[in-house]
């Protein structure tokens, strides 16, 4: 029962999803705040490859994992300052965050008399739960047979959504994003929610980059995320920025990027080409499907203020 | 007396503003490379001479540089038309590999014997369509519903990344040598490959250089030209005045994936003489998009960037000479990038000197 290919498959898909889950869940705050930070695969690529590295040194899951995150926010930082206090065009910054990161995180990650392409990390990855309820049949390795760090992003999800919907603070986040110049004129700081949320938003980024390298790949490759972090972002807009519908959707992607697996154990050939080709199909697909129905878009609709930098005297 | 510059905004900055402030930009970012290749453990000033030599420095590496920056005008031009109506086409590099493929298989399908200024206007034209049909996919949604083509574009990127793996590795398609060993492309005839203007310098360079002077010309003296950048400025305003806003965007989405597929086509018929994915995919789509916002969407600006870009691309491999990854390249363009894109808040605003607000603030 607890090998069959459909138990297989749920659980790889939530392994694969975890990375795309942490990054969209720093983009949707991120998002939610105004800002859009197109630069989600250079964090996870620079975040990946620094928490990579604090792995192999120091061999603590915790400690890679902090360690990306911070080079991820670092990272964001730069489109922070460029995006907010410069005010230049958001996708251009994003985009100028993609080449740099993948650029750093290529150039470190080949670099020196050791590098890190295919070296081995040494980081153990435990399950959290106890053997007697991983054998349960189905459930077990479903439910409760993951990592600690699935069980993380489950909370953090919840989190998320409690902060968003049920705290004055998220109010104020939320409310900066829709409409700055009333967040401003009700006393709220707009440049310092927006900053601390892109700041967020890398730091999920740059955890996501290191589950990916450290867990899902268990090794450093350059350019490892493949368009992971780009299916993060249209995953937001997927989820009409809520971070439940994010973890759904996540694991939908990781079933997608998996695929091919499931099918090999299933004994179906279809080429690998065609399968790595699925998930982008698909999020190409889906943006449409969602911008298509007028009544859905407007439902779901963005943050009001997302992409435009807020000027208190260009009022 | 507290010290705080104030800021401004500026109406069009003057020509010295406009070309100084991209050469500081250009500046800055090498420093900050510097630094980066100082924390390498190379030397900078060598990085750099090396770099000067392996790309400028004599007949054959400026030619080499010159093949490189061929592709770079045509996906800086792509990205350039694009961005200048802020219709954000990141599909320069899926919508070359496209070109690429159908450039490769017509020259296949038609006889060799083919008049060469045939068949070679064919390869470009192929090039050219199935650019502008594979753009054309993100472009309706963009028309039609408004679908962010941000995502769309990119979306189709990796599928032409594997559709054009799958010809070559993932089959024995009609592209691939099926005698080789190991897997790659048939060589295209003689009738179909670009003729050599010096080394391995191709008449592809014309071609680029045209579409620079064409898209100049159009975007500053046709009725085209200004409908685009006014609904750039100004979408609502230009419906308001009866232009097609949809109409517009997917003529210009067209004619951006047209330029990137012309571009792929250039790269199989002067360089590579194969559908070479590998080859192909050396991320010259995202190095247009750098050389589009360096030359602030100039056309004619993007034909000086693309070959100081392609400088930087041409000297990667030299570089482990001084003990560098190649990979350095990157990271190069990315801070390029960088500080051009920072380098637009000067051009937008001024910096007022405190001795202004001195005078208002408090003794």
């Amino acid at each position: 029962m607890n090998d069959t290919v459909l138990v297989l498959s749920v659980v790889s898909a939530i392994v694969a999803g975890t990375p795309i889950l942490f990054a969209a869940l720093g983009e949707i705050l991120t998002e939610r705040s105004g800002v859009m930070n197109l630069g989600v695969e250079g964090m996870m690529l620079i975040g990946g490859v620094t928490g990579f590295w604090a792995g192999v040194q120091t061999g603590n899951l915790w400690l890679a994992l902090l360690a990306g995150g911070l080079a991820g926010a670092a990272l964001s930082g730069i489109h922070a300052l460029l995006a907010i206090s410069l005010r230049v065009n958001q996708i251009v910054s994003g985009l100028a965050l993609v080449i740099v990161g993948g650029g750093l995180s290529a150039f470190w990650g080949s670099s020196g008399d050791d590098p890190l392409i295919q070296s081995f990390n040494g980081v153990r990855v435990e399950p959290l739960l106890p053997e007697a309820l991983r054998d349960l049949p189905a459930v077990g390795p479903i439910v409760f047979g993951h990592d600690p760090v699935v069980y993380v992003s489950w909370l953090i999800v919840a989190a998320a959504a409690y902060f968003l919907y049920r705290t004055t603070p998220g109010l104020s986040l939320r409310a900066v994003g829709e409409d700055p110049a009333a967040a401003d004129a009700a006393g709220l700081s707009v440049t310092g929610i927006r900053y601390l949320f892109t700041l967020v938003g890398g730091f999920g980024a740059g955890v996501g980059g290191v589950y990916l390298a450290l867990v899902v790949l268990g090794t450093w490759q350059t350019g490892m995320t493949a368009g992971a972090g780009w299916i993060a972002v249209a995953l937001v807009i997927l989820a009409g920025w809520r971070p439940w519908l994010a973890l759904a959707a996540s694991y939908v992607f990781g079933a997608l990027r998996t695929l091919g697996f499931t099918l090999q154990i299933a004994g179906v050939e279809v080429p690998s080409d065609f399968l790595n080709m699925i998930p982008f199909v698909v999020t190409f697909l889906v943006v449409i499907v969602v911008s298509a129905n007028p009544e859905r878009a407007r439902r779901v609709g963005a943050p009001a203020s997302l992409g435009e930098p807020y000027s208190r005297e260009a009022r | 007396m507290t010290l705080r510059l104030g800021v401004e905004p500026r109406a069009r900055p003057a020509l010295p503003v406009r070309l100084g402030v991209p050469v500081a930009s250009l500046l800055a970012a090498g420093l900050a490379g510097a630094v980066v290749i100082l924390v390498a453990g190379a030397s900078p000033v060598e990085a750099y001479r090396t770099m000067l030599d392996a790309s400028l420095n004599g007949v054959r590496p400026l030619t080499r540089t010159l093949v490189l920056a061929t592709p770079l005008i045509l996906t800086g031009l792509a990205a350039a038309v694009a961005f200048r109506m802020k219709v954000w086409n990141i599909g320069a590099e899926g919508q070359l590999y496209m070109g690429a493929i159908a450039a490769a298989g017509l020259a296949l399908a038609l006889p060799s014997g083919t008049p060469k200024p045939l068949m070679l206007l064919v390869i470009l034209v192929a090039g050219a369509v199935a650019g502008a049909l594979w753009a054309g996919l993100a472009a309706l949604p963009k028309a039609y519903f408004n679908t962010n083509e941000v995502i769309t574009t990119l979306m189709l990127n990796f599928v032409a990344l594997y559709f054009m793996n799958y010809l070559i590795f993932g089959s024995v398609s009609f592209w691939r040598d099926p005698e080789a060993m190991f897997p790659q492309g048939k060589l295209i005839p003689a009738s179909a490959q670009l003729p050599i203007i010096s080394h391995r310098l191709h008449y592809g360079l014309l071609v680029a250089l045209a579409a620079a002077l064409v898209l100049w010309w159009s975007l500053r003296g046709t009725t085209w030209g200004f409908e685009l950048r006014t609904i750039g400025d100004s979408p609502a305003a230009s419906r308001y005045a009866g232009m097609s806003v949809s109409g517009k965007v997917l003529s210009v989405l067209a004619l951006s994936g047209a330029l990137a597929g012309v571009a792929g086509a250039i790269e199989v018929s002067g360089v590579l003489k194969t559908l070479d994915p590998r080859a192909i995919a050396t991320e010259l789509g995202f190095t247009g998009i750098v050389v589009a916002a360096v030359a602030r969407l100039n056309p004619l600006g993007v034909v000086p960037v693309a070959v100081l870009l392609g400088a930087v691309v041409a000297s990667g491999t030299n570089l482990q000479t001084v003990g560098l990854e190649a990979e350095i390249v990157f990271l190069l363009q990315g801070l390029i990038f960088l500080f051009v894109a920072a380098g637009e808040f000067f051009l937008a605003n001024r910096l007022v000197f405190p001795r202004t607000a001195a005078a208002v603030g408090s003794p």
